[in-house]
């Protein structure tokens, strides 16, 4: 015997102390935390840096990133990229992108949630 | 020292039969019960592990499972951390037996992982189980997570998709002598390079499949093993340790440092070195998870020689996942920890049902269990009993 049970669940999930991160994202614009202590710039941000600083502040980096490895399939594509100005890297959506295609541009995402999305630049003009 | 008196592992699978996790749990925990010689009302502690509440349903599922096995009155929890729950559960309850809390202590892990969803919703929970709010919102699958790993390890030490075959081969084919695993299988390369892309470099057939099933232990205090049971294994010992979560946080996302971690504490504490070790049940969510934990556990010099030259194969140097591993045997999220010690511990006694139990068990078995991309780690080594 099974028993059939439809659950619908409707999340609200606070983004907490990654709220401006989050709202930066959704403009399609990129911020880092910046640890107070020893400068370094995480991206995605790490609420306590690896010196072990607690204290940080919000830094605006490009939203431009470098991609590192790559994965695609039924899955989709994703790939593991560095943006300028981070120390750290992040797992992205690649959309668009072609073989060859290294460099990307992060947009903002579609939708309500926070996705890090990034589109191949192909003609950069230096910043 | 805590000894495994008992050890029980249900069939893994599709189970479409009627019954459900509960009635799995049953099965497991009667069944290592009995192995173990000792009353229901000896049991004290009841460690149970289940990866979600969204593949059970059940919110405290101790309390329920603690009631169909009769153990009402016992000490009851849930242990959860990932694919790690099992091991997690082992140590949780190792360490309440070490500590005299408990005298026997019953670790049962279940899941029903692939029956009471379906398989596209419990894709999507797993996306949400590494970071929620970030990989997860992104919409990076586990496998995608994974892939990205892999990549960087197997640049590192120069593998292909030739050494990734090896491990669905190897581990399936080591199912077939499993009665209880849900893949065995006998594949060909071209079948594995013929399957369709999930995320690069995996494909469909270097993945594990979402299972059903249950796996339990029993274990005892030193001083309480009951007299039929005086040479049942051992666990020597035990270590855990975790990872950032997200790959991007690593400064090398393709090693799993805290299975590194996790393995030099079980080590220290046993007095062991990884290469004392001559069985091991390893967590082979993906075929190049398998060689990143094999590398990680300190278990060889050369990954790519090592695991091309049979070195991990029944007749290996180091039998690795003889039970047919998560790829073989089958990966029911809460049950696989508590399964991969109950495997080394029937290995080590010479009791394990598989048609590849070795005729002269080694000393010393490891089981490893890992939770996200090796984000939350978790190894027991057993010994042997004295005959």
């Amino acid at each position: 015997m099974i028993f059939e049970l439809d659950l619908p669940l409707e999340y609200r999930l606070e983004a907490g102390w990654l709220a401006r991160w989050a709202e930066a994202l959704m403009q399609g614009t990129a911020l880092a935390r910046s640890c107070r202590q020893c400068g370094r710039a995480s991206f995605v941000p790490e609420r306590i840096c690896d010196c072990g600083c607690s204290e940080g502040s919000w830094k605006p980096v490009p939203g431009k990133a470098t991609v590192i490895r790559r994965t695609s399939g039924l899955d989709g594509n994703f790939g593991f990229v560095r943006f300028d100005g981070a120390d750290t890297c992040a797992v992205v959506a690649l959309e668009g992108f072609e073989a060859g295609d290294r460099r990307g541009e992060l947009i903002a995402p579609a939708g309500s949630l926070p996705k890090l999305i990034i589109r191949p630049i192909h003609e950069e003009v230096p910043d | 020292m805590v000894s495994v008196v008992g050890a029980a592992i249900t069939e893994f699978g599709r189970r479409i039969d009627g019954t459900s996790f509960r009635d799995w749990a049953a099965e497991a925990f009667e069944s290592a019960l009995s192995m173990s010689g000792l009353e229901r009302a000896d049991i004290d502690l009841l460690a149970c592990s289940s990866e979600s509440d969204f593949f059970t349903l059940q919110l405290n599922p101790a309390s329920v499972i603690a009631g169909d096995l009769g153990l009402a009155g016992a000490a009851t929890f849930r242990v959860e951390g990932g694919g790690a729950s099992g091991q997690l559960a082992v140590h949780a309850a190792a360490n309440a037996v070490k500590s005299g809390q408990a005298r026997h202590a019953a670790v049962v892990g279940f899941d029903p992982s692939a029956s009471q969803l379906p398989a596209a919703t419990v894709k999507e929970l797993y996306g949400y189980s590494f970071d929620a709010w970030t990989d997860g919102m992104t919409g990076a699958s586990a496998t995608a997570l994974y892939a990205l790993s892999a990549r960087f390890f197997m640049q590192a030490h120069g593998l292909d998709e030739g050494h990734l075959a090896k491990v669905t081969i190897q581990n399936r084919a080591n199912a077939l002598g499993n009665p209880g695993a849900h893949l065995g299988r006998r594949h060909s390369e071209d079948e594995i390079f013929d399957s369709p892309v999930i995320a690069a470099p995996y494909r469909r057939l270097h993945c594990s499949p979402l299972s059903d099933g249950a796996a339990a232990i029993v274990l005892s205090a030193n001083d309480f093993v009951p007299g039929s049971r005086r040479s049942a294994p051992r666990i020597r010992g035990i270590g855990a340790a975790s990872d950032k979560p997200r790959l991007g946080a690593r400064n090398s996302p393709g090693q799993f440092r805290a299975k590194s971690a996790a393995m030099r504490k079980a080590c220290e504490s046993a007095g062991l070195e990884p290469g004392d070790i001559g069985l091991a049940e390893v967590y082979d969510a993906y075929a190049g998870a398998q060689l990143q934990a094999i590398e990680a556990l300190g278990l060889t010099d050369d990954i790519s020689c090592d695991s091309l030259d049979g070195a991990f194969g029944p007749g290996g140097r180091l039998p690795v996942n003889l039970s047919g591993g998560l790829m073989g045997q089958g990966a029911p999220a809460g049950a696989i920890g508590v399964g991969q010690t109950a495997a080394c511990a029937l290995f080590l006694e010479g009791r394990h049902r598989s048609s590849l139990q070795p005729a002269m068990p080694p000393r010393f078995a490891l089981a490893d269990t890992h939770g996200g991309v090796c984000t939350t780690a978790a190894v027991t080594i057993l010994e042997r009993g004295s005959q």
